[in-house]
């Protein structure tokens, strides 16, 4: 009992350490509000494929936003840097995020990661599966030799595993 | 034991490479009931004139005997001058024999219905009693009873005549061969495997009833049968039976009356008898009567007045007494008729005990009634259960003459299990230290006949009972094994003949071994009884191995060899095909080489047997879980997981890895 409930609060916790990241995160973006509100708004507006990416995404294995995240920053970034390295004000930046050309560029980028993300699981598994065969083929040889050598009583009846 | 050895067809077997047994030769007039008699000599001293008497085959004999009386001489003993094992042509077999010195002047009696010159009074005390009297002597200061005297086995020590000496005692069972005549009512009522080595006044009472033989010069009751002479004896008295009319000197009347005397507390002893011959005059004995009834207690078509007669009559009417007691009859007839209020109670008891036992044991209670009742009846009686009859020093040699002739043993074994050598003890009037002895050793012996495995069981009561049983394997029967020295070398020779699929240990060789090692094999003989065939072959392996290392012997390689045939099992039981391979190459290497012991080693060693269990665990733990994977694999289940999740990981990798590279590139157009 005290191993199943000691279980069970082990998911709890990595919520709650979930939420507590979330809330930090979004505290420092509150705070970096006063100093560097074009660069928010910039990369509010040109990473909003990603946001909703990591907002919807759901299960275990979150790596979908990281994708989109990545292709996403990468369309972004030359906006971003004309804004930390020429004007860093907030009409210049309302004059780049109005632009069609900065959004066709970062959702387009996102698309891709998106395109990435989507395309890339059923070529690995294609590739993986010719090596799981194999190596089943090298599994099959290891286990005739353990009966060579041991004996029939070396295998298990297939209802017992 | 013995060397042998034999010279050519007609010559002679030699014993301990000095005594030579002509097998051609036989002594027809020095034979007895159980053993042949054949001329020998001695290799030493050729003028010395000696026989051989050979014991019947398989037959128990009386080695402690043999032990006792080799070489003891005196004026009324035939001298042993050697015993042993030896292989005799006759038989093809081996066989116990007795060397002794050859008495000169032939058997006193020829056979226990023929007559004969009497012994005249006058010499009865010079030819007779005065040698036997000095052969007692000679017996009781080797503890041992004679148990085989007389008329007919008594012989003229020389050819004048003037001499009697008693004949073998030690090649059969004590007082087997004695005809109820000779021995007291008591020995008289057991069966005669059952008589038991008894103590000096029963010989004392054979030589009484051999002397009024030799007075007559015949058998006074030789009409009679022997259930005739049994009544008579307890009717009339012993004396009565047997001089009857008979008319003798007061002197001669004594020493008759002092010997024949029926109650054995008050019978001449060995001192009794020296005075006598002194010439000191005893008290008269006078005939004691059994206390008879008032009124006759009819049972099965006659009348009883005696409770010693009852008690022979409800053991030869054995299924018709229960109700007698039962119904309160028998009570009633001691407590009224007979006046034995003590008897009537114990027998009321019995009775109680009887009746309050549960309805499944019935059967069996009330035979343990019938049995407790005669030995009330009757004090001085053997323990008389069904048809088994025997003093308690007695069953084991009822039990190893039934087995070795192949009669009925069921009810010996009743006798035991339903604990009537108990029920003889308890009924005692006076406490023995032999009896509280003699009971712990049936209390073992009826644990053994519950145990039915191997080594235990009626086998092993054989062996435990009778010291002198040589092992009735079939497999050793001819080789007369009487001591576990000998087993291994029989069961080698054994080898050469026997069917290689068959065990060299059998039930016989099992308790045998049980009832003569005398070291700790509880391990080995409890495995010998496991059903598995692996444990149970080691055990059989283990067991001749731990005598072969115990008794230090080698070159055992006929049985070594049979018994690596039978190993399969054994090898199987290890995992590892190496090792078995590697064992299969040794086996006929150790047996070669007759070491039991090291082929012990060789399956059994703990540090093998160890390590192939893990590994063979270990190998089963990595076949499973290649056999897991595989089945993943064919299913595909683990492919689709893992590909998805590593792709995803690849793709989040790629696409951050541009990321980097443009903010690099950027990066670097800014600077440069």
């Amino acid at each position: 009992m005290a191993k199943k409930s000691g279980n069970k609060a082990t998911p709890a916790k990595a919520a709650k350490r979930g939420g507590v990241n979330r809330t930090v995160l979004f505290l420092t973006l509150m705070a970096l509000v006063p100093f560097s509100l074009p660069t928010l708004l910039v990369m509010f507006v040109g990473l909003l494929p990603t946001i909703v990416a990591a907002v919807v995404e759901r299960g275990n294995n979150r790596y979908g936003w990281v994708c989109v995240g990545g292709a996403n920053f990468a369309g972004l970034a030359p906006w971003l840097f004309n804004l930390w390295f020429g004007h860093h004000t907030l009409s210049f930046a309302i004059e780049q995020v109005t632009s069609v050309t900065l959004l066709l560029v970062a959702y387009g980028t996102a698309g891709a990661g998106s395109l990435l993300y989507l395309a890339l699981p059923p070529v690995v598994a294609t590739i993986m599966a010719s090596t799981a065969q194999h190596r089943s083929v090298g599994l099959q040889a290891s286990q005739r030799k353990l009966v060579e050598r041991w004996g029939d009583g070396v295998t298990t009846p297939e209802e017992l595993l | 034991m013995a060397s042998d050895q034999q010279s050519g067809a007609g010559g002679s077997v030699s014993l301990r490479d000095r005594y030579q047994i002509y097998p051609g030769t036989p002594l027809l007039d020095l034979a007895t009931p159980s053993a042949q008699a054949y001329h020998a000599e001695d290799r030493r001293d050729p003028k010395k004139s000696l026989f051989a008497l050979i014991a019947r085959p398989g037959h128990p004999v009386r080695i402690d005997a043999m032990r006792a009386l080799k070489g003891s001489e005196g004026p009324g003993l035939m001298t042993m001058v050697e015993w042993g094992v030896m292989h005799w042509p006759l038989l093809n077999r081996k066989v116990m024999a007795v060397v002794y010195e050859r008495p000169a002047g032939g058997r006193v009696m020829a056979s226990i219905t023929s007559e004969f010159k009497a012994l005249e009074e006058s010499e009865l005390i010079r030819k007779a009693v005065t040698p036997i009297f000095e052969a007692l002597k000679v017996l009781r200061s080797h503890n041992v009873t004679h148990r085989a005297i007389r008329p007919t086995n008594m012989f003229w020590a020389t050819a004048e005549k003037d001499r009697i000496v008693l004949g073998d005692c030690v090649t059969v069972l004590p007082a087997f061969e004695q005809p109820v005549l000779i021995e007291t009512v008591e020995s008289g009522m057991c069966n005669p495997a059952g008589r038991g080595p008894g103590s000096y006044t029963d010989d004392l009472y054979s030589l009484g009833a051999s002397l009024a033989v030799l007075v007559q010069g015949r058998n006074p009751v030789g009409h009679l049968d022997d259930d005739a002479v049994l009544r008579r004896k307890i009717v009339q008295g012993s004396f009565a039976t047997l001089i009857g009319e008979g008319r003798m000197s007061l002197q001669t009347s004594e020493i008759l009356r002092g010997t024949l005397c029926d109650d054995p507390l008050e019978r001449w002893t060995l001192e009794s008898l020296e005075l006598w011959l002194s010439g000191r005059r005893l008290s008269p004995l006078l005939a004691k009567f059994e206390k008879r009834a008032a009124r006759a207690l009819p049972f099965a078509g006659r009348e009883y007045s005696t409770a010693r007669e009852l008690a022979v009559a409800f053991c030869k009417n054995w299924d018709a007494v229960a109700p007698v007691i039962l119904d309160g009859r028998l009570e009633l007839w001691l407590r009224r008729s007979l006046d034995a209020k003590d008897k009537a109670d114990a027998v009321s008891g019995v009775l109680r005990d009887a009746v309050m036992t549960v309805n499944e044991k019935r059967t069996a209670a009330f035979d343990l009634m019938v049995a407790k009742t005669c030995m009330l009846l009757d004090g001085r009686a053997p323990i008389r259960y069904k048809s088994v009859a025997a003093m308690p020093d007695g069953i084991g040699g009822l039990l190893a003459v039934a087995m070795v002739e192949g009669t009925e043993v069921k009810f010996i074994v009743e006798t035991i299990v339903r604990e009537a050598p108990k029920g003889y003890f308890e009924t005692r009037e006076a406490y023995s230290p032999e009896n509280s002895i003699m009971a712990t050793l049936y209390r073992d012996q009826k644990g053994f006949l519950e145990r039915a495995s191997i080594g235990n069981g009626i086998e092993r009561v054989l062996y435990e009972l009778n010291e002198s049983m040589p092992c009735m394997s079939p497999f050793t029967v001819e080789d007369y094994v009487l001591d576990i020295r000998d087993l291994l070398p029989a069961l080698n020779a054994a080898a050469k003949k026997v069917d290689a699929k068959t065990w060299p240990i059998d039930r016989h060789v099992a308790a045998f071994i049980g009832a003569r090692a005398n070291f700790d094999m509880e391990r080995q003989m409890g495995d010998l009884t496991l059903p598995d065939p692996d444990r149970s072959v080691m055990g059989m392996l283990n067991l001749l191995a731990l005598i072969q290392w115990r008794l230090g012997q080698g070159g055992l390689q006929g049985l070594a060899t049979w018994v690596g045939t039978l190993l399969q099992p054994a090898i199987n039981s290890y995992h590892s095909r190496e090792r078995r391979a590697h064992i299969e190459k040794e086996i006929p290497r150790l047996a070669r080489e007759g070491s039991l012991v090291e082929l012990s080693r060789l399956l059994d060693a703990p540090e093998e047997r160890a390590q192939d269990a893990h590994g063979f665990a270990e190998a089963r733990a990595t076949w499973a879980s290649a056999q897991r994977e595989i089945k993943d694999i064919e299913e595909g289940r683990v492919n689709n997981t893992k590909a998805i999740r590593f792709a995803q990981q690849l793709a989040a990798l790629i696409s951050m890895a541009i990321a980097f590279v443009t903010v690099v590139l950027l990066l670097l157009s800014r600077w440069f």
